[in-house]
């Protein structure tokens, strides 16, 4: 009985450590496939390729993608677009080209959010586009500045920017008039936005001036970047935090005045409560960006957009572009025909048979001018002013790996800030020192 | 999941000594065995250990999922003594667990016993116990969300009409883990009644006729007869809703996602963010595995002290 029991279980060692062996070489093995050469050099445009599209979109997007994608296979029938959604929703892509990267099965073209560029440039496997951007034909510098520097990591652009956005403050005009208070204009400071949210709250009918994420996620961090630009701060200098500097403690002091002393601020503890409870009339402001005016027009709310309030005049805001990242599979032709592609789709005309057509701001200031930008203004009135505000983003977020982690502690300070349990400066110092480690790596 | 309780094992089983075949049929025999087993230890290998022996690697590297792993030995182990955000979502869990564990069983043998009782409509207040497991947590965390809105809630309605003052629930830092420790409750005693309502009604009638002629009232009944035949159940209902505690995510994720200010994060809502947030993969597979080790320990623990002591749970 012993010498059987002790034969299996030497079986199952034998077992494991194979499993063992195998699994290791799973996690280790990937070189940064970084040769010097371009991916796309030889590239012949009449070879025929099969290229994979993860469009990162749900139903309706993803159709008008199909149909673009058709549109391209007809004008270009040695190229077959496979396109799909590639994952369920847009954060899961991220999970779904990890997986992908580990197993050798991933896309030729994929959409991205914009934080996750400088962890997809550390995988090795994104083309560069850095001298495919720069021939003049492309018309890079049509697209925000802030859209440019997202879409480059380390020097070296690895993505085409697939949406431009940015965050301007959207009032409820029936909450302003019930007040008596004037509307938000475009020179306000955040003085005179502070007093307003005051006036604008009222307990008794559950209404607040203005709110907040409290979440801790990047909903919570990005929305006080704004502000540090504003009062002349940084979020990094080189690898080091530098966003708990006097401008942050001060940036943080408005919020924590406003949601801590005047009450004003409905601190919401999901990112989801705070877009619902401005189009159901229980907030007045909100901070937010061109993504809620699909939902204020149904629930047919009659709102204004003005830019965000400023410090001394200055009125810069956040961007928060995604992308269309770029694989490189050692194949030229399929490098180049994903180029060619994705010139196509990001050119002024298509691209306002897409982004316009699915309700997002346009890609290239060319299309100001579009019948589709005209069409895309009459549908959403806030739609011109969010397009206007595209010049106020001046500088964008840092695309260096470990901003998420570094995201995840200033959230984590400004919701402690928020709720009166720390001060601005503790915080900030906190997330500061936790974050030191992850970003020098 | 199959379980079996021997409440008092009156006759120990006893197998035959089988008698010896040829090689061949025991061969076959052996492969119908495999043919049987064979499935199912393939899906154990390949879904449950084979994941598990690669996440052991995985917390031995600094990996983000998406760029090459770098081997950091036993550094992320190391971390998590001094990483005060692990520190605090340990304390989360226990005070979960320990409010939790004992609450389930009190409020499981409380409700059982009124469940055991002949009277009308039994069937109904049985299964209307039961209802609140079976929902999915994520249901219920997205229903007690709504309840237990502070601006708009039908809880702190209730506490109005009762003249008491409004509370933050799960908003509120102080409250939100014991506002989650009722939902899980709410959703979680139906499992415990229904598994005493089984031992209450394994119980032997003669032990408690024989009690009740030897002139017992039903408080000592029940002290001296039902509590003790119920040891067995209670580790095993001890164990698992520890387990469960342990491991509470889906209404931690669809209520309150750690806050506020993480004083929900529990160690399990902790990995899931280090992991799958923050793509920190290796270091949240360390704190996974001794996650696992202490789940393990506890376990492994309270068999051989109930070994020990002599009752037949496990």
């Amino acid at each position: 009985m012993t010498s059987t029991r002790r034969g299996r279980r030497t079986r199952l060692l034998a077992a494991a450590t194979a499993a063992l062996l195998l699994t290791a070489a799973c996690t280790g093995g990937t070189d940064d496939g970084d040769d010097g050469k371009d991916a796309a050099a030889g590239y012949d445009p009449a070879a025929a390729v099969t290229l994979t599209w993860w469009t990162g979109q749900t139903s309706e997007a993803e159709q008008v993608a199909e149909g673009l994608a058709a549109e391209y296979h007809a004008a270009h029938p040695n190229v077959t677009i496979k396109t799909s959604a590639g994952a369920p929703t847009t954060d899961d892509l991220l999970t779904k080209l990890s997986a992908g990267f580990a197993g050798g099965s991933y896309p030729d073209i994929s959409y991205a959010f914009g934080n996750w560029a400088g962890d997809l440039a550390a995988s090795g496997k994104t083309q560069d586009l850095t001298a495919f951007v720069a021939e003049k034909s492309f018309a890079w510098t049509e697209i925000p500045e802030a859209a440019r520097t997202v879409a480059t990591s380390g020097g070296k652009v690895i993505g085409i920017p697939a949406l431009v956005d940015n965050l301007a403050l959207i009032y409820n005009k029936k909450l302003f008039d019930a007040a008596g208070e004037a509307y938000p204009s475009d020179d306000w400071s955040w003085e005179q936005f502070r007093a307003a949210a005051k006036k604008l709250t009222n307990p008794a009918t559950s209404t607040y001036g203005t709110a907040y994420s409290v979440s801790g996620s990047e909903d919570t961090t990005w929305h006080l970047w704004p502000l540090l630009w504003q009062h002349g701060g940084k979020i990094l200098d080189g690898t080091k935090p530098a966003f708990n500097s006097d401008a942050g403690v001060k940036a943080l002091e408005l919020l924590r005045a406003m949601a801590v002393d005047d009450k004003s601020m409905y601190l919401d503890q999901t990112d989801e409560k705070y877009g619902p409870l401005f189009n159901s009339g229980h907030v007045a402001m909100m901070l937010s960006g061109p993504w809620s005016l699909l939902d204020i027009k149904d629930a047919k709310l009659d709102y204004g957009v003005a830019a965000l309030p400023g410090v001394n005049g200055d009125h810069q805001t956040v961007s928060g572009p995604d992308l269309w990242v770029l694989f490189d599979h050692d194949d030229a032709n399929r490098a180049g025909a994903a180029r060619a592609f994705i010139k196509w789709l990001t050119s002024a005309q298509i691209d306002a048979k897409w982004n316009l057509k699915v309700g997002n701001l346009p890609l290239r200031s060319a299309e100001r001018d579009t019948p589709e930008f005209a069409a895309y203004v009459k549908e959403y009135p806030g739609g011109q002013k969010f397009f206007d505000n595209l010049a106020n983003a001046k500088q964008a977020r840092p695309t260096v790996a470990g901003y998420e982690v570094m995201s995840r502690n200033v959230g984590d300070g400004i919701a402690k800030v928020l709720q009166g349990a720390a001060t601005p400066k503790e915080a900030l110092d906190e997330a500061a020192r936790k974050s030191a480690d992850a970003l020098e790596e | 999941m199959a379980l079996t309780f021997a409440a008092t094992p009156r006759t120990p089983q006893v197998v035959a000594p089988r008698p010896r075949g040829k090689r061949g049929r025991a061969a076959r025999r052996s492969l119908t065995g495999w043919a049987f087993a064979g499935p199912a230890t393939l899906m154990v290998v390949g879904l449950s250990i084979f994941p598990a022996v690669w996440a052991f690697f995985i917390s031995r590297t600094k990996w983000n999922g998406i760029a090459p792993a770098t081997d950091v030995g036993w550094r992320n182990y190391q971390r998590i003594a001094t990483d005060p955000d692990a520190i605090a979502a340990a304390q989360h869990t226990l005070v979960l667990t320990v409010l939790f564990v004992p609450g389930s069983i009190l409020l499981g043998i409380l409700i059982a016993v009124a469940l055991n009782q002949r009277i009308r409509l039994i069937g109904f207040y049985r299964t209307c116990i039961f209802v609140p497991y079976v929902a999915s947590a994520a249901a219920t965390g997205i229903l007690a969300s709504f309840v237990f809105n502070p601006q708009f809630g039908a809880a702190n309605e209730a506490l109005r009409r009762l003249g008491l003052p409004a509370q933050q629930f799960l908003e509120s830092p102080g409250q939100a883990l014991i506002v989650i420790c009722l939902i899980a409750l709410w959703g979680e005693v139906g499992f415990c009644a229904v598994i005493y309502l089984a031992a209450l009604q394994d119980i032997p009638r003669e032990l408690v006729e024989a009690a009740t002629v030897d002139g017992a009232g039903k408080w000592r009944v029940f002290r001296h007869i039902t509590l003790p035949e119920l040891r067995p159940v209670t580790v095993f209902t001890a164990i698992w809703q520890t387990i469960t505690a342990m491991q509470l995510f889906d209404l931690i994720y669809t209520t309150t996602r750690g806050g506020p200010m993480n004083s929900t994060q529990t160690v399990v809502y902790y990995i899931y963010e280090l992991a799958f947030q923050t793509q920190r993969l290796g270091y949240g597979a360390a704190v996974a595995y001794l996650l696992f080790a202490v789940t393990m320990l506890l376990t492994v623990g309270v068999i051989w002290y109930n070994r020990r002591s002599g009752s037949g749970a496990f």
